[in-house]
């Protein structure tokens, strides 16, 4: 039993980092743009096809597939604010439908593109670890540590450099930033490339561990949403948490209580955390 | 204008005598019903300014209760019916004491409302018990009227079914558009335009979010008994989170600023699909367009938009 | 302002009149009502491809053949997108606008149930060849003449369940997980084998997973703390694919009964032990050695104009689609006639079809149809055994 515990946290955790870099990704749009936008988990689909495809079609290493793959998801994600959400910055109800109907378009080019035959990759790395009679894959444990590190230097980011200190200003008070002379429309562009990119990023991960088919996109979604809200819309780390926190609750939710209501956990424990703290865990009002 | 409307409402009520044609008949049938559905979502979200994720759950749920105390209790549809508007008003009740008592802004509403949505339709598909799960459930029971001096009339077969669902459409949108031209529906929009002005005036904002809530989700129940009676059976997937997208999109096509305007919307999107014959991932594509093109150059749907052109003309 | 309106409606009113396919004259109508998108679609996908190339094919030879007569078939295979709401209008435009009387589909046993009463009405007048799952408890039923079911149900006495049944019992098995879609099939399946597993002495752990889960590590490590000898997984590709890779790093190496392509298989091939599939057949073996099957993908790739031959859809061929369009070919010409549709049924149920499979009919209408079980080994050493259905 408590092998079956320590196992599910640690996979909890690694399965969170994942949601978590999603909701990275909505923290930071919805804090900067203004709107949540609901296309990122179809940016994430994206990136885990175009993953897939230059690996198996054209032969690239994964470590340069999943650069390239971030590069051409950030100039995606750059194309639809400057193209939609623009329309829509101040506007959150209407920034979150157009966002759905791109959802929509982009599942249907994919779907195009590559059919809804499951795919799926071979693993960067295989092979597992044992420790203590809990097995934890390499994969998984390469990808956790790697979203880490990128949530880590985000943060630094954010924090130590101009651009990011612009950032928070910004999304502390717009008005005041832009007196102080930050070009705040170059910043939600900035922003939303860069919350494309992420998402790019877990699309590769996800790849790497799963099999594919067109309709992924929504669930990580709804699950960097949960993370992001957990967390509470403007903590950057705490939204590495939040993911963390949904992935535990399913994965410890799962191994007392029946595998077929896995999704309600983490949706429960939102719910709840919601009700006594509406700015999340770690958000600010 | 007004003889426009009258022309259409004589176009409507004739269309059975016109044509023999099952297929628009039953294309205006659904159209009726989830027409029901739309303007009841409408109430919540283009009157009062909620967004709801949680109509499509409410339509499921109130389909399932319609049904099933019908089969259990041997009870009319309309008793059914109600005794389900009942379990859908408590629920939402609930739900919206708790989404609106803790001060909710408008996308932690949807996300929360989504999240009991789903939570409820896994419980749907798993409690085998009552529900048969992903099975869903067969039947054939059908609703009755009560008719004075011809005594109950079955309602079975196309023309009825239409006139029925005709009528009932009819009647809630002029129910909701007494409650939308009282003072209540003006409580209504002012939280829609803004809630913090309006709670400032002395406008006891949660208690007008909740009724929205309730009466809104009451509606969408008694779209689900008829809906279901209309097909012959239940299915977990009338609770899916698509179901309430397709509402959403039937609420923007056809305009969310009148009671009646998510009508057209209904009928959009319940006949393109048979009037267009598209390659399948291309109407994926056309419906996410229309979406995005909706919100960003005709916001207030084709009834709205039509109303300006109108005013401009 | 007005006119547009007024313009609109009579459009409308129009194309609802004209929205059907102009069909020749003396032709053969059928429909065929299939979800080509959405959830479950690949089920539908392959169905309405395998029906457009069987038709091309018949009317390319000039039609079928009956009483010194060809007649050409005409095929409307709209989309239901899933939705029964969809299917049920789609075929009432079939039986009332169009007069088809020979339908194929639906697959999806929500769309099935929103139009069998419907169907129900036109029995007598109607053929269907519907595959649902939930057609299955009704087939010989009164009311039901019209419905045929093409799929061999698994635990009949011909049926492969109790072929891989008998299999799992002789290798010893007693502990047998079943990890499985929470969804109509998923729920058929595990209550026919229930009683089955019983009856051979086994002992089953039910655990369900909705369609879109990806990771299934809580429930696999549960399972292999119970030492199952065998996992009966999901049946579709997009779960299998993870659950066997999953399954396979805590440990979990036999499946069985395994449906889908033989992909998660190849991939895992180093870390499994034994997996042993039903598969209703192995097209990529298959094109070596018979020369109709190679004959049969030689034509699909001219006819959909496509490079790659969809392999691991393939095998959901043996449902509602191509052979059984030949097959009511062949039925309307032995009972000489293209609108007597008992007179067909009766021959439908009496012959013996060597198409791509072996198929005929149980007397309530149940398919009975050639089965190919694939065992593959640690390493990928592959063994394919051919189930033929005892010739009548």
């Amino acid at each position: 039993m408590m092998q079956l515990i320590a196992g599910q946290l640690i996979n909890g955790i690694i399965v969170g980092s994942l949601y978590g870099i999603i909701a990275l990704a909505v923290s930071l749009t919805s804090g900067i743009t203004g709107v949540v936008n609901f296309a990122l988990g179809a940016f994430m689909l994206v990136g885990a096809y175009l993953t897939w495809h230059l690996n198996e079609t054209y032969g690239v290493a994964f470590p340069f597939a999943v650069i390239l793959v971030m590069g051409v998801v950030a100039l995606i994600g750059l194309v639809a604010d400057v193209l939609l959400f623009r329309h829509t910055r101040n506007n959150l109800i209407n920034g979150l439908i157009v966002s759905i109907g791109l959802v929509s378009v982009i599942v249907a080019l994919v779907h195009m593109t590559w059919t809804s035959t499951p795919q799926n990759m071979q693993p960067f790395v295989t092979g597992v670890f044992t420790v203590g009679g809990v097995i934890v894959p390499k994969m998984k444990l390469l990808m956790g540590v790697v979203l880490i590190l990128i949530v880590s230097m985000t943060y630094l980011g954010l924090t130590r450099t101009w651009m990011g200190r612009a950032a928070y200003a910004y999304a502390q008070n717009p008005e005041a930033a832009a007196l102080m002379g930050v070009a705040t429309g170059r910043l939600q562009v900035g922003v939303a490339a860069f919350g494309a990119a992420l998402c790019g990023l877990a699309g590769s991960m996800y790849a790497t561990l799963y099999s594919l088919t067109p309709d992924i996109g929504a669930l990580y979604m709804l699950k960097g949403v949960e993370g992001a809200l957990l967390a509470g819309i403007g903590s950057v780390i705490g939204a590495l948490f939040g993911g963390i926190l949904i992935g535990v609750a399913e994965g410890l939710g799962s191994v007392f209580l029946p595998l077929a209501f896995n999704d309600a956990y983490g949706l429960l424990m939102l719910v709840l955390v919601l009700l006594f703290r509406p700015a999340g865990l770690f958000g600010r009002r | 204008m007004r003889v426009l409307l009258l022309v259409l409402c004589g176009a409507v009520a004739l269309v059975p005598a016109l044509t023999a044609n099952n297929v628009v008949l039953s294309v205006l049938t659904f159209t009726f019903i989830l027409g029901i559905l739309a303007v009841s979502f409408n109430l919540i979200y283009g009157i009062t300014g909620q967004l709801t994720l949680f109509h499509a759950a409410a339509f499921g749920v109130g389909a399932y209760a319609t049904h099933l105390s019908m089969a259990h209790w041997s009870i009319s549809f309309w008793l059914g019916s109600a005794f389900a508007m009942g379990c859908v008003a408590v629920v939402s009740l609930l739900l919206g004491i708790v989404c609106f008592r803790f001060r909710l802004k408008e996308f932690y509403f949807a996300v929360v409302t989504l999240a009991f949505a789903e939570m409820i339709r896994l419980v749907v598909m798993n409690w085998h018990g009552l529900t048969n799960g992903s099975l869903g459930i067969n039947f054939n029971l059908k609703p009755s009227v009560g008719v004075p001096g011809v005594g109950a009339l079955v309602i079975e077969g196309p023309v009825r079914w239409y006139y029925f669902s005709l009528a009932c459409v009819v009647v809630i949108v002029l129910a909701y558009q007494l409650v939308v031209n009282s003072w209540i529906g003006n409580a209504f929009k002012a939280i829609r335009l803004n809630e913090d002005v309006a709670a400032s005036l002395g406008l006891n904002a949660f208690r007008y979010k909740l009724l929205s809530f309730v009466l809104g989700s009451m509606g969408a129940s008694f779209a689900g008994g008829l809906y279901s009676h209309y097909m012959g059976f239940v299915d977990p997937h009338l609770l899916d989170i698509n179901q309430s997208l397709a509402i959403l999109s039937m609420a923007l096509i056809g305009g969310t600023g009148s009671v009646a305007a998510p009508v057209v919307g209904a009928l959009v999107v319940t006949a393109l699909p048979h009037l267009i014959d598209l390659n399948a991932e291309w109407r994926l594509l056309i419906y996410g367009l229309i979406l995005i093109l909706t919100i960003l150059l005709m916001p207030q749907g084709i009834v709205g938009s039509l109303q300006r052109l109108r005013k401009h003309a | 302002m007005r006119k547009s309106l007024l313009n609109f409606l009579a459009s409308a009113a129009l194309s609802f009149g004209l929205a059907s396919p102009v069909a020749a004259q003396d032709a053969i109508k059928i429909g065929q009502i299939e979800a080509q998108t959405g959830p479950s679609s690949y089920l539908g996908f392959m169905a309405t491809q395998g029906a457009k190339l069987a038709v091309h094919q018949i009317n390319q030879a000039g039609g079928v053949e009956v009483g010194g007569k060809k007649y050409p078939i005409d095929l409307d295979s709209p989309d239901t997108q899933g939705s029964p709401q969809q299917g049920l209008i789609q075929l009432k435009k079939m039986l009332e606008q169009d007069h088809r009387k020979y339908i194929f589909g639906p697959t999806l046993s929500n769309v099935f149930n929103g139009v069998r009463e419907y169907a129900r009405g036109y029995d007598g007048k109607l053929l269907m060849f519907a595959p649902a799952t939930a057609a299955h408890p009704e087939l010989g039923k009164p009311g039901y003449g019209f419905l045929l079911r093409p799929v061999l149900f698994d635990t009949a006495p011909e049926g492969f369940g109790t072929y891989m049944v008998e299999m799992l019992r002789s290798k010893g098995a007693k502990k047998v997980a079943i990890l499985m879609q929470n969804d109509a099939f998923g729920r058929f399946a595990v209550d026919i084998y229930k009683d089955s597993f019983a009856k051979a002495g086994i002992e089953i752990q039910t655990h369900w997973f909705e369609a879109s889960t990806k990771d299934y590590s809580a429930v696999l490590a549960r399972i292999a703390a119970w030492k199952p000898d065998y996992l009966f997984p999901g049946y579709t590709d997009a779960a299998l694919y993870d659950i066997v890779q999953q399954a396979t790093q805590l440990g979990l190496t036999k499946f069985w009964l395994v449906r889908g392509s033989l992909g998660p298989a190849i991939r895992n091939k180093a870390s499994i032990d034994e997996y042993i599939a039903y598969m209703p057949k192995y097209f990529e073996e298959a094109e070596k050695v018979d020369s109709k099957v190679a004959k049969f993908i030689k034509d699909y790739k001219d006819f959909f104009k496509v490079k790659d031959f969809p392999y691991e859809l393939a095998p959901l061929l043996f449902m509602a689609s191509y052979d059984h369009v030949f097959m009511l070919a062949e039925a309307m010409k032995r009972a000489g006639s293209i609108n007597d549709v008992a007179a067909i049924k009766k021959e439908l149920l009496s012959m013996t079809y060597d198409g791509l499979w072996v198929q005929k009919f149980d007397p309530v209408g149940g398919g009975i149809h050639s089965y190919e079980i694939a065992e593959m080994r640690r390493g990928g050493a592959l063994k394919m055994t051919l189930v033929k259905p005892a010739s009548k």
